[in-house]
Parts: C-alpha cells; sequence; structure tokens
C-alpha cells in the first residue's frame, strides 16, 4: 500500500493580456506542476480599481493549455497550393527546420532588399485585437525593428472593428485614442451604443456598478438591448445609424433653446477656439503681422490675437474686422479689409439652426420630448461653476459625459457623432476635468500608452500640437509606403510609430483584391507575412475574398496554438509558448485604453506557471533564435536597448544594456527589463530582478489622479482644445485634395468631401441604401434589416472560440447561440424561437437559428461576438453564423479616414423549423 | 448562532459570467454542470423592454424541500445554514432535483470532459468519480469556509473563506457572511437596500437574496413575479 503523497500546490502571479484592457493580473493554482484554476490577485486590493479580479477570459486559459487542438510542434506545409479547400498537407517538423525556412526566407527577401519594386516593405506583420497582441509578444517586437520597414496595413478588422474616428479626431482634440468617462465621479451618462459593461474590462465594469449604485444615470440609445443597456437608466431604441441626428439635436437644444450663461462660458472662452473668427474663405481670420487667429474683445471692440492678455472674447456673433488675412491650403492667402468674421461657435450654431428634436425625431424615431428631457438633465448634472481641488490643484467639476459605441464612431457618420459629442462636452466644459470626458492613450500624438500628458506641448494657433502626415507639396509622399497608403491617403492619423495602424485595412485588401485605387499599380503580396493572434480569414470582412487574397501570398509563417482559419494559409506554424507558460514584463496601472485609469501604476511579470507544453517556445526565443539566423543580433539588441521591451535599459540614470554582438537568453532579457523598470519606477532606490518579479508579481508606486486630466495643463501652458471649428483639418483636406488630384488619383475624392470645418448632417441610411446600389446589382429596398453585431465579453479578442469553457459560459448570454430577431416582427414572418433562418446581404448570405427577443428593434438583427469558423478545431463545429462574411468591401463604404462600420443591410428568410 | 447566506445586487451584475467560470474551476464541476450561473431575463413588450442578470444557484434554503425528500439523508444541513449533500449517503434517486423549486442540483452518471472522452490533464488530475451518479450542487464553497475558519478567517471577508464566485465577480455584486452577525457585511447590505428572495412564498426560506431597487421606474417589478421587500 502506498502512503497517501499530499499534493504540492503552488500559487503564481501573472497577468492576462488577451485584451486591449489588461493587463489584468491573476494568480494560477497549480497541483503538482499541473495549472488548476485561475484566480483573483488579492495582492493588489485597494490598488487595482477591481481589487486584482480579472474578467471571465483568463478562465478559459488553463483548457487553452491543455486544449488537446494544441498545434504541438512547428509544422510545415507539404501542399504547395492553398485555398480554403485545399488541405495544406501539415507534417510536424523540428523547430531546428522550421526557423531555418523562415530564416532562410527572410535572408532571401533581405538580400532582394527589404522594400519590393512598389516600394511597400516586402515584409509584413498582422496581429488582432487593437494591435494590443503586439505589446506581448516578449522580444520579438525587437526583432521586427532590427528588420527594417514592414507593412501592418493587412489588418484583421481594424478600421471597421475599432472606435477609427474617435481615435483620429480624438488624439488631435484631447490625446484620447479612446475615452472615458471619469466614472469614479461621474453623474450623468449618455451612451450612443457604447457596450461597456461587456467591453470595459474589469475596472469598467466595476466602476460603472459601483457608480450605478450611488446613482449615476446612464442612458443608452441603442437599436437593441444589449448588456450595457440592461444595466442602463433608460434603453431608447434609436433606429440604426441615426445617432448623428439626435446628437446634432441635443447640440440644437443646448445653443438655440438654452441661453448661453447656462453654458461653460469660460471654459468656452478660454481653453476653447469657440471665439476664432472665421473668414469668407472658411479659414481663420488672421493677423496680418503675426498670423495668429484673431477672436472679437469685447472689451476693446476690436479683433484681437487670441492670446491677447485680457481679452473678453466674444462666443457668438459676426463681427467686422479692419485687417485680416485667411490662410488656405497651399498657403493660399487672402489680404481682407473690413472683411466679417463670425466666432466659430457662431458657425457652429448656425450650422445647428434647423437641427431640432423634432426633426431628429422624424429621423431617428426618438421622441423630440426624450432628447430636450435628456439634455436638460445631462445640463442639469454638469454642475456648471463647480471646482474639485485634485492633488492640490482645482479642477472643473462636471460629472456628465456622452459616449459613442463601436459603428457609431467609425465609418461614415462618425466625423459628426464624434464631433457631437465632443461638443457635448465643449458646451459644459465636461472636457478633461474631474467628473467628465477623459482620453485614455495615445498612439497618433504621441508614442506613449501610459503617460499621454506628456504630449502636451504648445503648438500653432494656440492648440496642442499635432502630428499629421504632410499634404503639403514639398512633405506629402506621393508613393504608398503601405499597402494601404496610409502616408499618402489618410493624414490623421500622423507620422508617429503607430502611423500604420490607422490607415483604410480594408483599402489594403481591396488593393490586393484588384478592387480599388486603380490609378495605383495592384500591390504584391508580401513576400513574407507573419500572423499572431488574429484571424483575418473570418474577422475582416467580406470573407470568401479574404480567403482568396491569402491563397495568393507566397510564404506566410503563423504564429499559432491551434488550427485556424489564417494560418489555414500558412507555410510554417510556429507553437509559440501560451499565455501560462511564458514571460513578460509589462507597465501596469497609470492611465490607458477604456476604463484603466488607476491611482497606481507600476510593472508586472507574466511568467510561465508550468514549463511550456510540448514543443511550445517562449515569443523571446523564438525571436533570438530568428536575430542569429538572419544575423540581425546585433540590430535587435540594440532595439531591446532602446526600449522595445517597455523601457529603455539605458539612460543617463542607469545602464543594463545588453551587450550587442552576444545573444541573451530570454531570462537574461527580462532581467535586465526588470532592473530597468524597477530603477525607473522607484527613482533607483530599489533595483530588482526577474526573480523578485517571479516572487512578487509586480511593483507599484502612487499615481496621481491629477493625471487622469489634462485640463489644467493646458491652462499652464495658455492652450486652448481644438473646437469647435476645423480649420486644420479643413486646410488639410483641401491640400490632400490638390496633391491626389495632381498625381491623377480621383478615387478618394468622395473621401475627401469628408474634410469639412464642421461636419454636415448626413442621412446615413440613405447613404448606405446608396452604397448597396452603386455597387451590387440589387434594390436596396430588399433589405430591410440592418445586421449589426454586439460585444461578447466571453469571447473578444481571445482567439477563444475553440475554449469548451468559454463557449458554455458564453452560451448564458442571450443570442450567443444564433440570431437575435424581434419577436413580434419574426412572428410576421412566421418565424418562431429556435427556427432555422437564412440572412443575406448583398454580398453572402449564412444560417442560423433566430433567437427571439423583444429587446431588439423590429427592423434590425444582431450575431453576437465573431463566428463563422470553419477550421479551428471545436469552433468549427460549432456552426454558428457570423456577421463579417455578410459586410461588404468596397471604397464607397469607406469615410475620409479610411475606416467603415461593422454591419450591413440584410434579409432575413425562413429555412425551416430548428433542430 | 450564524447561518451563511449569499447576496446578489441585481443592479450591479452584468451577466459576464465570471462567477459561472469561477466556480467550475473552483469546483472542478464536468462540462454544463454550473452550481453558479447567471441567468438572462427579458420581459415587457417592444420598445418597453427590460432584461436584468440574476446569479441563481442553490439557495440553501432553511427548510430545504431537497432535504425533506431525500430517502438516504445524503442531504442535510449544517449548523451554519449549509446545505450538503454526502455522496457517500446519495443513491442517486434524483427525488432531491425534482423537489427543489430553483433547479439547483445535477446528476452526471458517467465522466465528462470539455473535448471528447478523454480528459486533459487538469481535468485528470481534479477528476472525483465521488460525484459520478449522484446529486450535486452548490456547497457555498464550504471547504473553503471551513478551511478558512481554522485559520481565524472570516468568511465573506477574507477571500481565503469565502465562495470562489463572490472573489471572482468583477461586478461586486455577489456577497457572503453570517446574516445572524447583525453586524455583518451581509445583514448590513440588507438592512440597506431593498431585497427579495426567490419563491419566498414557498416557504423554503432561502440563504440568497437579491437586492433590487424597486424605488428606480426602470425596473416595473410588478411586471415579473418577485416579492420585493422593504
Amino acid at each position: 500500500m502506498h502512503a497517501k503523497v499530499k499534493p504540492e500546490v503552488k500559487r503564481v502571479s501573472t497577468y492576462c493580456y488577451q485584451c486591449v484592457n489588461g493587463p489584468d493580473l491573476l494568480t494560477v493554482e497549480t497541483v503538482d506542476g499541473v495549472a488548476t484554476k485561475i484566480e483573483p490577485n488579492f495582492d493588489l486590493r485597494g490598488e487595482h480599481p477591481a481589487d486584482g479580479k480579472v474578467c471571465v477570459k483568463p478562465f478559459g486559459l488553463v483548457q487553452k493549455l491543455y486544449n488537446p487542438h494544441r498545434i504541438k510542434k512547428p509544422m510545415k506545409r507539404t501542399n504547395p497550393k492553398k485555398g480554403r479547400h485545399e488541405d495544406p498537407g501539415w507534417v510536424e517538423t523540428s523547430w531546428d527546420e522550421a526557423l531555418d525556412i523562415v530564416a532562410d526566407k527572410m535572408n532571401a527577401t533581405r538580400a532582394k532588399g527589404v522594400m519590393d519594386e512598389n516600394g511597400n516593405p516586402r515584409l509584413a506583420f498582422t496581429t488582432g485585437g487593437a494591435a494590443t497582441p503586439f505589446k506581448y509578444m516578449g522580444s520579438f517586437p525587437a526583432l521586427l525593428f532590427a528588420w527594417g520597414p514592414f507593412d501592418q496595413s493587412l489588418g484583421a478588422g481594424g478600421t471597421v472593428k475599432c472606435y477609427h474616428t474617435e481615435h483620429m479626431f480624438g488624439e488631435l482634440w484631447h490625446r484620447a485614442f479612446t475615452i472615458l468617462p471619469d466614472t469614479p465621479r461621474c453623474e450623468y451618462i449618455i451612451s450612443f451604443g457604447m457596450n461597456i459593461d461587456a467591453s470595459g474590462g474589469v475596472t469598467g465594469v466595476r466602476r460603472h456598478a459601483d457608480a450605478r449604485k450611488r446613482g449615476m444615470k446612464r442612458i443608452q440609445f441603442e437599436p437593441h438591448l444589449s448588456v450595457t443597456g440592461a444595466n442602463a437608466t433608460e434603453w431608447i431604441p434609436i433606429k440604426t445609424k441615426t445617432d448623428n441626428a439626435v446628437l446634432f439635436s441635443m447640440l440644437h437644444v443646448l445653443l438655440h433653446e438654452t441661453p448661453i450663461d447656462k453654458l461653460d462660458v469660460p471654459f468656452l472662452k478660454h481653453r476653447t477656439a469657440s471665439p476664432y473668427l472665421v473668414g469668407p474663405n472658411g479659414f481663420y481670420l488672421r493677423d496680418p503681422e503675426t498670423k495668429k487667429p484673431l477672436l472679437w474683445d469685447n472689451n476693446s471692440n476690436k479683433a484681437v490675437p487670441y492670446d491677447h492678455a485680457d481679452a473678453d472674447p466674444a462666443l457668438l456673433g459676426t463681427f467686422t474686422v479692419a485687417d485680416a488675412i485667411e490662410v488656405g491650403a497651399d498657403e493660399e492667402t487672402w489680404r481682407h479689409h473690413r472683411v466679417e468674421g463670425a466666432t466659430g461657435l457662431e458657425k457652429t450654431r448656425q450650422m445647428l439652426a434647423d437641427k431640432t428634436p423634432e426633426w431628429a425625431s422624424e429621423i431617428s424615431e426618438v421622441p423630440a420630448e426624450t432628447i430636450r428631457r435628456i439634455t436638460g438633465e445631462y445640463l442639469a448634472h454638469a454642475h456648471i461653476g463647480e471646482t474639485e481641488i485634485v492633488d492640490g490643484r482645482e479642477l472643473p467639476y462636471r460629472p456628465v459625459v456622452t459616449v459613442l459605441g463601436k459603428s457609431v464612431n467609425n465609418g461614415w457618420g462618425a466625423y459628426e457623432c464624434v464631433w457631437a459629442h465632443t461638443m457635448m462636452q465643449v458646451l459644459v466644459g465636461a472636457l478633461e476635468v474631474s467628473g467628465g470626458m477623459l482620453g485614455s492613450t495615445t498612439h497618433v500624438a504621441g508614442d506613449t500608452d501610459w503617460e499621454r500628458s506628456l504630449t502636451v506641448e504648445a503648438g500653432e494657433d494656440g492648440f496642442m500640437t499635432h502630428t499629421f502626415t504632410p499634404t503639403d507639396k514639398e512633405g506629402w509622399d506621393a508613393n504608398p509606403f503601405t499597402r494601404h497608403a496610409h502616408n499618402s491617403l489618410t493624414p490623421m492619423g500622423g507620422s508617429k510609430m503607430g502611423a500604420q495602424l490607422f490607415g483604410s485595412t480594408t483599402l489594403a485588401w481591396l488593393r490586393l483584391q484588384g478592387r480599388a485605387a486603380e490609378s495605383w499599380p495592384k500591390p504584391n503580396p508580401p513576400d513574407i507575412w507573419f500572423l499572431y493572434k488574429c484571424n483575418p480569414a473570418i474577422s475582416h470582412s467580406e470573407t470568401d475574398k479574404m480567403g482568396e487574397a491569402m491563397a495568393q501570398f507566397p510564404f506566410v509563417a503563423a504564429f499559432a496554438y491551434t488550427l485556424d482559419e489564417s494560418n489555414h494559409f500558412a507555410d510554417v506554424i510556429m507553437p509559440e509558448a501560451t499565455d501560462l507558460e511564458s514571460d513578460q514584463l509589462h507597465r501596469i496601472g497609470g492611465g490607458h485604453y477604456f476604463e484603466n485609469h488607476w491611482e497606481s501604476e507600476g510593472w508586472a511579470l507574466r511568467q510561465a506557471v508550468i514549463e511550456p507544453l510540448h514543443e511550445a517556445k517562449d515569443f523571446s526565443w523564438i525571436a533570438n533564435e530568428l536575430a542569429k539566423r538572419t544575423g540581425l543580433l546585433e540590430a535587435y539588441n540594440g532595439a531591446i536597448n532602446a526600449g522595445v521591451c517597455g523601457i529603455p535599459l539605458q539612460t543617463d540614470d542607469y545602464d543594463f544594456s545588453l551587450e550587442l554582438d552576444k545573444e541573451h537568453s530570454q531570462d537574461e532579457i527580462w532581467n535586465a527589463v526588470s532592473k530597468a523598470a524597477s530603477h525607473d519606477l522607484t527613482g533607483g532606490k530599489e533595483i530588482l530582478d526577474l526573480d523578485w518579479f517571479r516572487q512578487n508579481g509586480f511593483k507599484t508606486r502612487p499615481y496621481s489622479r491629477l493625471n487622469w486630466y489634462l485640463y489644467h495643463r493646458l491652462e499652464d501652458l495658455g492652450l486652448r482644445f481644438e473646437l469647435p471649428y476645423q480649420e486644420r483639418y479643413y486646410r488639410m483636406g483641401k491640400q490632400l485634395a490638390n496633391r491626389l488630384h495632381e498625381t491623377g488619383v480621383h478615387w478618394w475624392d468622395k473621401q475627401l468631401e469628408e474634410y469639412e470645418p464642421l461636419p454636415e448632417f448626413k442621412d446615413l441610411n440613405r447613404l448606405w441604401d446608396e452604397i448597396i446600389e452603386r455597387n451590387h446589382d440589387v434594390k436596396a429596398g430588399d433589405y430591410p434589416f440592418w445586421l449589426l453585431t454586439g460585444r461578447s465579453m466571453q469571447y473578444a479578442w481571445g482567439g477563444n472560440v475553440g475554449i469548451q469553457l468559454m463557449k458554455e459560459v458564453a452560451d448564458n448570454v442571450y443570442g450567443h447561440d444564433g440570431i437575435v430577431m424581434n419577436a413580434g416582427k419574426a412572428r410576421e414572418m412566421g418565424i418562431e424561437d429556435g427556427d432555422l433562418i437564412e440572412v443575406t446581404s448583398p454580398v453572402n448570405s449564412t444560417r442560423g437559428y433566430a433567437r427571439l427577443r423583444q429587446g431588439v428593434r423590429p427592423d434590425v438583427v444582431v450575431m453576437i461576438a465573431q463566428f463563422g469558423q470553419w477550421k479551428m478545431p471545436f469552433a468549427k463545429d460549432l456552426k454558428r453564423p457570423g456577421l463579417n462574411a455578410l459586410v461588404p468591401m468596397n471604397v464607397d463604404s469607406l469615410d475620409g479616414g479610411g475606416s467603415s462600420i461593422d454591419g450591413t443591410k440584410v434579409y432575413v428568410t425562413r429555412i425551416g423549423a430548428g433542430l | 448562532m450564524t447561518r451563511y447566506v449569499m447576496i446578489a445586487d441585481l443592479n450591479r451584475c452584468v451577466g459576464c459570467q465570471t462567477c459561472t467560470a469561477a466556480c467550475r474551476h473552483t469546483n472542478a464541476t464536468p462540462p454544463g454542470v454550473q452550481w453558479r450561473k447567471v441567468l438572462d431575463v427579458e420581459w415587457g413588450e417592444f420598445p418597453d423592454v427590460q432584461r436584468l442578470f440574476m446569479p441563481v444557484g442553490c439557495q440553501h434554503c432553511a427548510d430545504p424541500p431537497c432535504m425533506h425528500v431525500c430517502p438516504s439523508t445524503a442531504t442535510a444541513q449544517r449548523e451554519d445554514g449549509i446545505v450538503t449533500i454526502d455522496y457517500d449517503l446519495c443513491i442517486g434517486c434524483s427525488y432531491c432535483t425534482v423537489a427543489c423549486p430553483y433547479q439547483a442540483r445535477y446528476k452526471v452518471d458517467k465522466p465528462e470532459f470539455a473535448y471528447g472522452d478523454l480528459p486533459t490533464e487538469n481535468e485528470a488530475k481534479r477528476f472525483d468519480e465521488r460525484t459520478l451518479g449522484v446529486a450535486q450542487k452548490c456547497t457555498f464553497c464550504s471547504d473553503r469556509v471551513d478551511a478558512g475558519l481554522e485559520q481565524g478567517l472570516t468568511p465573506g471577508i477574507d477571500p481565503e473563506a469565502t465562495p470562489g464566485c463572490v472573489n471572482a465577480c468583477i461586478a461586486d455584486a455577489l456577497s457572503f457572511g453570517d446574516i445572524e452577525d447583525e453586524n455583518s457585511n451581509v445583514s448590513e447590505l440588507l438592512a440597506e437596500n431593498t431585497w427579495f428572495q426567490m419563491h419566498a412564498e414557498l416557504g423554503t426560506e432561502p440563504g440568497f437574496y437579491y437586492l433590487w431597487d424597486a424605488e428606480d421606474k426602470r425596473r416595473q417589478t410588478e411586471a415579473i413575479d418577485l416579492d420585493v421587500q422593504e
């Protein structure tokens, strides 16, 4: 008889990095070396806004670890013919051979030159989840930087499935790649489809729950009753794509039905461009000497430069200016004597004159009295005039916010909506102040995603600096650098490190398919395409054509833990160590992304809770091996030293740098990063190594809440938020039009129309009908439903549709197992709950089981999450319908910034009874 | 005396199912066996519709129907109110499953795993043959409660002594504690909020309370059959 051996139980600290909200710390229990449980990390109680808890997704990581469908060894393709219906003929191989295959391809490509004959990078890299995985793939990014130019334009769904217009304008206006309410203080939120209780991560859910408990009101405008709508004070089933009308009418109520002195007059006068005078050509009237924009000074009763001391700027009205100039596109200049100039706010007010609640009601089916009531409540909760002391600094206290969801804040109409909801903040002074609308992080204006206030610098015309891609004659680049031509077409994306991510991924795929940009040569596929943690074959739009394009790619190297629809087209698959098998130090806290503003900041370690299973390898090991085999070791080490792994390893204060010409193990790399990070965090008082982080998990220090806001930074620098009038944007659009037309490009003209100084209202339902009829041989009236999607907290960004536990728990949330339809409408059509139905768009159709609900408009159907898998084990057997296959890709559907919405018009047919 | 109860704040719960997943981890239940789960409830007619999320599971009734019908005395009640099942005594007759008004009990007759017939390594490590062919349900993580008490910890306050679902709840919607202690976290919550018990009319005296803001006009409480108490 054997004596019973007590199992060895350990708890290991690590973090989840499956979505943009993280990293969120957790602990993993191991029993005799087997990972068994995910639990919160309560050591972070009181520091982490959700007290060290993690959302539902990481609970799938244990199954991910032991998933029998894992790719256990590197694999290589034996069937050179690629296609959805071709068997790749995978055979297992050694790491040595797999790395040699990839390195040989890299070396051969490098020998040809890193750029192809079209001037596009020969190497492309794609990842999903708002590029989140890029930040968590160990030292691999250092290899890419060592390589040189690489193309990130072949997106997995970005610009369709992101908050693209919010990213562009949010960063211009207030360094807000995404926006968030100051939820811990906010009293009143108007949400147009933002599904924060599914998308906001643990801190978002916790903060909103706490806020509701203390009485915060949340009004949810959305065509279906989402998870977030369920907990809203009111759900208002707005007609799809009419958010711009309601928002404009709310501004109408504030500017035409509310006395100006009920708004935040000091904020409007001194912290915005509201008083800047606009001339007859649509540009600011400027002082002829200094070229500074002019405003009308009520004290001296004359026009003065915007920074004139002691001026009392006029907010509304039109004034006669004695002498002024306007500077238009390409330095075109008009000289004026006795010229009329209206203030930016006056122009705004005039544009909104006929946008009454009654007008909006006709369009949106939201009652006019509801619009007036909500706008009134919003104004009442704004606490105009009140202040709060934050860490010794007096800030305005304005606890009201208007937020937007996906497909409201990207695609046609998003410029109107993003501008209007930011103007809702501006009129009551609730931008970047206590209780109001805050920004999260910066990728356009800066390269830092942990301290956006560092990007606040004085620029031209009293605004913050910004890094638009040049559109002037000297600066504009006529040659598309990337396959989506971000440098030539979409200047709002800027020219910083992340600029490529803001180009139109749809355009890149359309060009590769030979369906767009006819005056430019069809781009070559990349010679080498790296794929990691994304599945563009089914996550982008019009997915049938995605596969056809990917089948043309000559060499695809995928990092993967299971087969999927995209690595089906790969030549080599490399199994990287999964979430619980790999190491990386990463920043935590501070302020970044959706609702992740903390009052502490620091660093946390992701660590292998067990040794990697099978032959999975840590990303940093893979990067090391490829760096060696491609002769890039020195540049790779240099990139790590420069800070690609999160922090520079050498500064004036410390030196933990790696020797350039030597190979360093992954432990050596992260040990150096640990020391640099802890030195930086503690001001040199503590130098903590990798072992310390392995034992303790994380290190933090206090982070002032004052850093959540930008108002005081602008006040200190005498700057203004660049609202309401968009003179720079207007000028940029005209210059871009000049450049494109000079080079014979006219297929972007519709997009150029969007470069308006104030966004004119567009009837988006009519616009979509026109797009459908123009691009497909159909009648728009035959497509009476909008097909929309909804965020699934259980699945979003997890790449986890093949995880049984996720499927099981997600099925408790309505709609995951079918197609949501309005019950009354369905029964009118003879459709009962569970019936098999077919949903058809102008480009494709899909089938699923009808799930009848009352909480959805009769003219809307909803497919939650992203399904449609045909290859991924487990997921393919679910046979669940996905929206993506049905969403058309065409240039018409792209807005000025190159984004389009995550939805389409469809019709619905009953096929038969369900199972 | 001690009586442990659980509270779910319906104004907080977002239906994320983190508690469901955490329960599956904590108690190593097989696929589909969710001692804790969250219902997604809708009522009303478009456009006047409400949706709420309602955590459910064994209610640990003071007068548990499941216990009364159990022919083998496998189902019992501890002094602290937790309703238990002794797997060694259970004969798998399922009377209790039928008698439970809350559909809280499961019975699994053969091993079931996430991916086919074979267990994954973690499932093999935690497989408990005793759970086959017998009734099973939420235990209020009594093993955690007991282990915590042995260390002098307070259930519902100290995570090591608290049910896994409560620890995991990201909305802070779930609470656990001793209702007999008038100063406990749960007593305070019940004193400060409007609450109801599910199917209170059956007289089972559930040890599970739902906080519910009846004052909020958006909640048409009369539209669903809930006994809201001030």
